[in-house]
């Protein structure tokens, strides 16, 4: 028997573990309410406030979903197909705008659209003298907005990818047969590329549905709630975690019904064509509209990257956020605060530095060795071990924290309270991501090249060491950035796992928004910014290409 | 039916030149083969003349239609083209029957019965009858060639490309596809340009052949005259086998190397410059034995010592040592000649041709 | 900070390192100072908070304050959630809803402990068993942006914010989240019945969590005028040059006071005690007094001229049991009406 067996299967042990346990306390706790079995589901889903909460989180999804893919697939399009001008402008923004975190640009957009004093809405009635605001972030409507434009790059980069992979002689064949660059759109490139609109639209959905941050801030004020904010306030002095547990399965349901349907859509007719020569594509010329379209995509940019960044950097400096920006609002005395006064910052970088690095790291291990299990089918049934690894991204960072809080508050073992729980948690809602770049690194290094070295005597562990490892190393550093990436900007599970002792920054950026400490939020998130797009740069560097993964 | 005119043409990725100066004529209904290792330049000039790509020189003519030049380029769904692809590019959401009939749709007046009977009918052409609604994923390799070659068909072309269409199919289909594919050329008769790295291939199936080399037309010509009498050292080489040996004009009509001696069929070449004489293995004629025939005047006769003989079946392959200068030659079946033996070889001279030695 | 109130910062710690002498002869210090480290949770204003703590360890160097603020509701929260998983972590824990406290003492979880000096307080700043004592107090007030609402057009009384003419213009903080917040809607709803807060919510509130939001809320123009609110932070605010003015209803203030206690299980219960001394000291409350716009329990310290004095309000007061049996009903209303 292969010797290196073992390590494989502690591999997929360890994963079923960290998997299964929280999702099998979860339905355990939600049946053990008072009155037993469904009592607590009954209980939940009587209560009209969970009830409102749920509606809420399906409208709010849908329409996140649609508008993403109102604005994802045409730029998507845009870049992939025609001769917009600054493409590589757009595609660069495109990815500030995917790493940005949610809760962060909701948070700039208060400033920006709050009805009063928002400074848009401030000059939108300067300018025309009315009376009421432009936008209301403080609705529905704002909150679909606010979210729309931190979802939409996920549709962006599922067409934008899909449209590369399209090979190019299919759109050759059906133009050399007479058809115009617009009717090849239209016959041919569209139909292709359906699977993937449909299934970026799903995405959309899935991470609007997930969301915590940006219903905290945008939706609580106005006086409504979604499942999300609904679950956390559950655990609200007293605690209620089975009405908790209750109320997480609908999301549960809805993210499993959800991703099986976009499985179903890709895998039918799988489109992305491989094979056939790719050669120099000729681009649909916009004409007149060339240069409209470039001020339509600036236009989204500006909503998404422009205006927040610009506005937090004001309330950095500005020690009246809503004031004018003049030499006598100006103060460095919110970073002093932030960095120096503030107790919470230091330990909260420090936390959430070393939960990054613990967390990546130990997670592009694990996503590498799970991938190469799997690719390798090193242990029998290695085939189901994607389903197992992929679970998570079926279950909301906050439905996974109650998993895990109610795993982890109880012996055996109890890690509630120490960062520990939040690395379980961290580790378990990244490995898809981490197992995703992996299992493409993986496919790329050639099996042959370690047959060749098993077949002159080394074992399979020396040849993972000796040859696989140096060839994938560029693959698992991106894997370790991606994670690292997620961690810093996670909220969703860290507002229900932390203790004042394990607080992330994200945290205490929430933490800060409940004081209405506006200058330092603005210095903690875009220090939080920096932190993200250092280590962009650094995978830029390593990976030496585009790291959205589309071709020049 | 209009033919094909090519004239310098030329295009370049960054400093390599793709394709340098190019001239080509295919006449009207001919079928013209490009033909040339990776890299020659044939898949480049199929799409220039296809309308993909825009030269930096030269000119592609069709008829007397200017269709690419510097200048500019008519698009390619206005030059009334089709072509074949590699990987054949059926469109997956679309059935055959779509397939076939999309180019009918553009620039001409039918209706959808119309455009069914046509469909029909080419899918008989092309012995698909009854495969109309079938979808592509559920065809084989060959079953999707022959629609990628009735979608062509149907749109009535000016001028058909083919690039490769064969390279993915396996050994025994594609033999059998080279000959259909010469059966539907001689029933349609259009003005055809195919482009293979396969010397069989295009000796079967076209009218015509071009060898390419480093961008430029090394020489143009039948199969017979390619084989026969190639031009260059690389023509020689490329098509069929053949023993190359590098000499020098003694005086015309007679070259050496070294302590061989041979006359060659062609007195061209002056005193002193280098050739490589191009003799073909089947040419050769392999006696056992230090001959005692009489020297013929049409022959060169050497003697030399056998090598390596190779058992093939149908013949028989030899290496033999003549001066030191290793000579393949094909034989039919026989007796075998043992290695060590000392044989004498019979070449007509007519059948040693000198070529420019680079 | 202001620096007016870093001069008076200074002066504080000044005056405390004069008398410092005698405290380094204190064996309660030396075994504070072993213990290294004291963690207070707290629901007072975040710039106050820190700035008792750095008070504390410039005068006890070597001793650390861990400061972990947030509002009231969600200090309980914390510490039941954590006393639930079996972790100790917190030595002080002082919040604004008394409530909390007669809960937390029947759970047997606060440490008996009479602070230096407190014997001169009111009898509403002590607990009768020496478990928690009143470290400081507030009262809800108006607030409303003097920039944008002219002085006489203002609200005078809290039945005015019932007004129409108020609708999509108010903000309220949340009792689910703050303790301050907790006691005023009490103490209305014992004054006008709950129906008052049904009518409130009629006017489109905008919701926030801590006391100390609304007051920037409105500073900063998003809305008019805050339907509660700690008046120290409003003040806090005025002070440092933002366009706020409090007003003090006829009808009554309610008044809150903030209790602190030692836990029972406090992993550093000699630097809780010399902190929680500290923090009664007539230095630090005239700190509380000055800076922060406090009021405190110790007689000896003197008020700001720019702000009305206790004696000159009329105050609404709530039991603390009453607060702490009706917790739950509190909160339940108030996200009924207010949606969240």
């Amino acid at each position: 028997m292969d010797r290196s067996l073992p390590v494989w299967v502690v591999t997929a042990l360890l994963l079923a573990l960290l998997m299964l346990l929280p999702l099998g306390w979860l339905v355990a706790l939600s049946v053990s309410g008072e009155g037993g079995g469904l009592a607590s589901y009954r209980a939940a889903l009587s209560d009209p406030h969970l009830r409102k909460a749920l509606w809420n989180t399906l409208v709010l999804a849908f329409w996140v979903g649609i508008f993403s893919l109102a604005v994802g697939a045409p730029m998507a399009w845009l870049t992939a197909r025609s001769d917009l001008p600054g493409k590589r402008a757009v595609r660069a923004l495109m990815l500030a705008s995917f790493v940005t975190p949610p809760f962060l640009g909701a948070f700039a957009w208060v400033m920006l659209a709050g009805p009063n004093a928002g400074l848009l809405n401030k000059f939108w009635r300067d300018v025309t003298g009315a009376e009421g605001p432009l936008i209301d972030i403080f609705t529905m409507p704002g909150l679909i907005f606010a979210t729309t434009l931190y979802t939409f790059p996920y549709v962006f980069i599922m067409i934008a990818n899909t449209l590369e992979l399209i090979a190019s002689d299919l759109e050759e064949a059906a133009s050399i047969l007479g058809a115009r660059r617009l009717t090849v759109a239209l016959t041919v490139t569209l139909p292709m590329v359906a699977p993937a609109i449909a299934s970026g639209f799903i995405l959309a959905v899935l991470q609007a549905l997930a969301l915590f941050g940006s219903p905290a801030i945008l939706a609580m004020p106005a006086g409504f709630h979604t499942i999300t904010t609904q679950i956390w306030s559950y655990f609200q002095y007293p605690p209620k975690i089975e009405l908790a547990a209750a109320a997480s399965m609908p999301l549960l349901v809805a993210t499993g019904l959800l991703l099986y349907l976009q499985k179903r859509v890709l895998g039918r007719r799988g489109y992305a064509s491989v094979g056939g020569k790719s050669g120099q594509r000729r681009t649909i010329p916009l004409g007149a509209l060339r240069w409209p379209a470039f001020v339509v995509c600036l236009a989204v940019m500006a909503c998404s990257i422009f205006l927040p960044y610009g506005v937090l950097a004001k309330a950095a400096l500005s020690r009246a956020w809503a004031q004018p920006l003049t030499w006598d609002n100006f103060t460095l005395n919110n970073v002093w605060f932030t960095f120096w006064q503030y107790s919470a910052t230091k330990d909260a970088i420090v936390n959430t530095l070393e939960l990054g690095i613990m967390t990546a790291t130990v997670g592009a291990l694990l996503a590498a060795l799970l991938a190469y299990t799997v690719n390798r089918k090193l242990v029998p049934g290695s085939q189901f071990l994607p389903f197992l690894v992929l679970a998570p991204v079926v279950i909301p960072g906050v439905v996974l924290a109650v998993g895990l809080f109610i795993a982890y508050t109880r012996p055996p073992l109890i890690l509630y309270g120490t960062l520990w729980i939040m690395f379980a948690a961290f580790v378990t809602k990244e490995l898809p991501i981490g197992y995703s770049q992996s299992d493409a690194t993986f496919r790329g290094v050639h099996v042959e090249l370690e047959e060749a070295g098993r077949i002159l005597g080394a074992g399979r562990l020396r040849v993972l060491r000796e040859i696989t490892a140096p060839l994938a190393r560029s693959g698992i550093i991106a894997t370790w950035c991606f994670v690292f990436i997620g961690v810093i900007r996670e909220l969703s599970a860290s507002i229900i796992l932390f203790t004042p002792n394990t607080k992330v920054m994200s945290v205490v950026i929430m933490d800060l928004k409940e004081e209405g400490q506006f200058g330092a939020i603005a210095v903690l998130g875009l220090f939080m910014l920096l932190m993200t797009f250092a280590t962009v740069a650094l995978m830029q560097q390593l990976l030496g290409r585009d790291v959205l993964g589309v071709r020049e | 039916m209009p033919g094909v005119t090519i004239r310098g043409l030329t295009m370049r990725y960054g400093d390599v030149a793709a394709v340098e100066a190019l001239d080509l004529d295919v006449a009207p209904g001919e079928l013209v083969a490009l033909l040339g290792p990776s890299g020659c330049g044939k898949t480049t000039t199929l799409r220039l003349v296809a309308g993909f790509l825009e030269p930096e020189a030269g000119e592609i003519r069709v008829g007397d239609r200017l269709l690419s030049s510097p200048a500019g380029v008519v698009p390619p769904e206005r030059r009334k083209m089709a072509m074949i692809f590699q990987s054949y590019a059926l469109w997956p959401h679309m059935t055959v029957a779509q397939n076939v009939a999309y180019g009918l749709r553009f620039g001409r007046r039918l209706d959808r019965a119309d455009r069914a009977g046509r469909v029909r009918e080419i899918l008989r052409a092309v012995q698909l009858s009854g495969y109309e609604s079938r979808y592509p994923g559920e065809l084989s390799g060959g079953q999707q060639q022959r629609v990628a070659v009735a979608r062509s068909l149907v749109v009535e072309p000016e001028i058909l490309l083919l690039d490769e269409p064969l390279s993915n199919l396996d050994a025994n289909l594609r033999e059998e596809m080279r000959f259909e594919i010469r059966r539907l050329h001689e029933a349609f008769g259009i003005t055809t340009l195919y482009v293979t790295h396969d010397q069989a291939e295009a000796m079967v199936i076209s009218d015509r052949i071009a060898v390419l080399e480093h961008g430029r037309v090394a020489q143009v010509g039948t199969a017979e005259d390619l084989f026969e009498r190639p031009a260059t050292r690389f023509v020689a080489q490329f098509i069929g086998r053949t023993n190359l040996v590098d000499c020098v004009v003694t005086e015309p009509g007679l070259v050496a190397h070294d302590g061989l001696r041979l006359r060659v069929a062609t007195a061209d070449a002056k005193a002193g410059a280098s050739v490589a004489v191009s003799i073909r293995p089947h040419a050769i004629t392999l006696i056992s034995g230090e001959s005692a025939r009489v020297t013929s005047d049409g022959d060169n006769v050497l003697t030399g010592v056998l090598k390596r003989a190779s058992y093939l079946g149908a013949g028989l392959d030899y290496e033999v040592d003549v001066a030191g200068v290793i000579l393949r030659v094909a034989a039919p079946a026989g007796a075998r000649v043992a290695p060590g033996t000392r044989v004498t070889l019979v070449v007509p001279i007519a059948r040693c041709l000198p070529l420019p030695a680079a | 900070m202001g620096t007016v109130n870093r001069i008076v910062g200074t002066v504080a710690v000044a005056a405390l390192l004069l008398t410092g002498v005698a405290h380094a002869q204190d064996p309660r210090v030396d075994a504070a100072k072993k213990e290294g480290k004291v963690v207070w949770y707290t629901s007072l204003v975040l710039p106050s908070a820190e700035k008792v703590a750095k008070l504390f360890e410039a005068a006890y160097p070597g001793i650390k304050v861990e400061v972990h603020r947030t509002g009231s509701q969600r200090i309980l929260q914390r510490v039941m959630q954590e006393l639930g998983a079996n972790i100790k972590i917190a030595d002080v824990v002082h919040t604004s809803d008394a409530g909390h406290f007669v809960l937390l003492k029947d759970k047997k979880l606060l440490a008996q402990y009479t602070p230096a000096g407190v014997e001169k307080f009111p009898a509403g700043f002590k607990d009768k068993d020496g478990y928690y004592f009143g470290l400081r107090a507030t009262v809800n007030c108006i607030a409303y942006n003097s920039k944008l609402v002219p002085a006489a057009e203002a609200p005078k009384t809290w039945k005015d914010l019932l007004d129409p003419k108020w609708k999509g213009k108010l903000v309220t903080a949340h009792p689910g989240y703050s303790g301050v917040i907790a006691t005023h809607v009490l103490a209305l709803v014992n004054l006008y019945g709950w129906d008052y807060f049904k009518q409130l919510a009629q006017n489109k509130v905008m919701i926030t969590q801590s006391a100390a939001d609304p007051p920037g809320v409105v500073a900063s123009g998003e809305r008019l005028v805050a339907a509660n609110g700690g008046d120290y932070y409003t003040y806090q605010l005025k002070k440092k040059g933002n366009p706020v003015e409090m007003v003090y209803p006829k009808e009554g203030v309610p008044l809150v006071v903030s209790p602190t206690a030692i836990t029972a299980f406090a992993p550093h219960p000699s630097a809780a005690r010399l902190f929680t001394d500290f923090t009664f000291t007539r230095e630090i409350q005239q700190v509380m007094a000055d800076s922060e716009g406090l009021y405190t329990g110790h007689p000896d310290v003197k008020y700001p001229n720019d702000k009305p004095k206790l004696h000159e309000l009329k105050l609404l007061t709530v039991e603390a049991e009453e607060l702490e049996k009706r917790n739950e009903e509190i909160k339940k209303k108030f996200v009924e009406f207010f949606g969240a």
